[in-house]
């Protein structure tokens, strides 16, 4: 099976201060070892809201087009990982040794993806 | 430019599979994206149900807590990946996108970090990031 993990905003990511030389390399180190095992499908950071936008479709009408920032910093997606997993609980424990995860608290999403 | 799209869901989508109609659409959509050279990645997720969060706060142990997320307004249905020359293109893409219903519906647009965008970034993690990507793109 396949899994999305989303990795949700913070003030950190949404005001585009970037992880520390560190975290990054903790990072790596983690993402290394789990392309070793061969779960990684890909890894990918995403750049503050304030750089995207929305597309909101109505009916017939021309979507509506609408400039980030956007508000909703903990519901955000700052991250995400597609990752190989035998099932829900196994990437759940997997994830759960994530690097540099917020002090101040931070959500990981970890959804199947439809085959 | 790599843009990630993220095609939200309610609580009427979230849990009920996409109509054969809008299954079709979709699939002649992503057939022109791919003519296009621009379609990198296209998924969808199976509903919040059967999905999980894990929950940091600091303590040792993270706390698992087990779907649905209906109360989410941000609640994730799919996502493409493409590669575009700018946002603006990619905006132009989604604007067409199928949506045979006519429902109300969300789609967010999010630029993809690049390497270049890491202040920080070190010449041996970038080394170690490019050995990766090369890694994951030869099983893929």
């Amino acid at each position: 099976m396949r899994f999305l993990v989303m990795v949700k905003s913070n003030a950190e990511t949404e005001g585009g201060i970037g992880p520390t030389t560190e975290d990054l390399t903790a990072m790596s180190r983690f993402n290394e070892q789990l392309s070793a095992d061969g779960r990684i499908v890909f890894a990918e950071g995403l750049t503050p809201s304030r750089e995207g936008v929305r597309v909101v479709f109505d009916g017939d009408a021309e979507p509506k087009v609408i400039d980030g920032p956007f508000a909703e910093t903990k519901e955000l997606i700052a991250g995400v990982w597609l990752l190989n997993g035998e099932s829900l609980e196994d990437v759940v424990e997997l994830m759960k040794r994530t690097p540099c995860t917020d002090p101040q608290g931070g959500v990981m999403e970890i959804r199947p993806i439809s085959e | 430019m790599r843009f990630m799209v993220i095609v939200k869901a309610n609580e009427d989508t979230d849990g009920k599979g996409p109509s054969a109609e809008l299954l079709a659409e979709m699939g002649k959509f992503n057939e022109e994206m791919v003519k296009a050279g621009i379609l990198l990645a296209a998924e969808g997720l199976a509903p919040s149900s059967e999905g999980a969060r894990v929950v940091f706060d600091g303590k040792a142990t993270p706390q698992v807590v087990d779907g649905p997320f209906t109360e989410s307004k941000e609640l994730v249905g799919g996502f493409w990946i493409l590669q575009c020359r700018d946002r603006d293109e990619c905006i132009e893409w989604i604007k067409r996108m199928p949506n045979p219903g006519g429902e109300h519906g969300e789609v967010e647009i999010r630029r993809v970090a690049e390497a270049s965008d890491l202040e920080n970034m070190t010449p041996e993690v970038a080394e170690l990031e490019g050995r990766l990507r090369a890694q994951i793109a030869g099983e893929a």
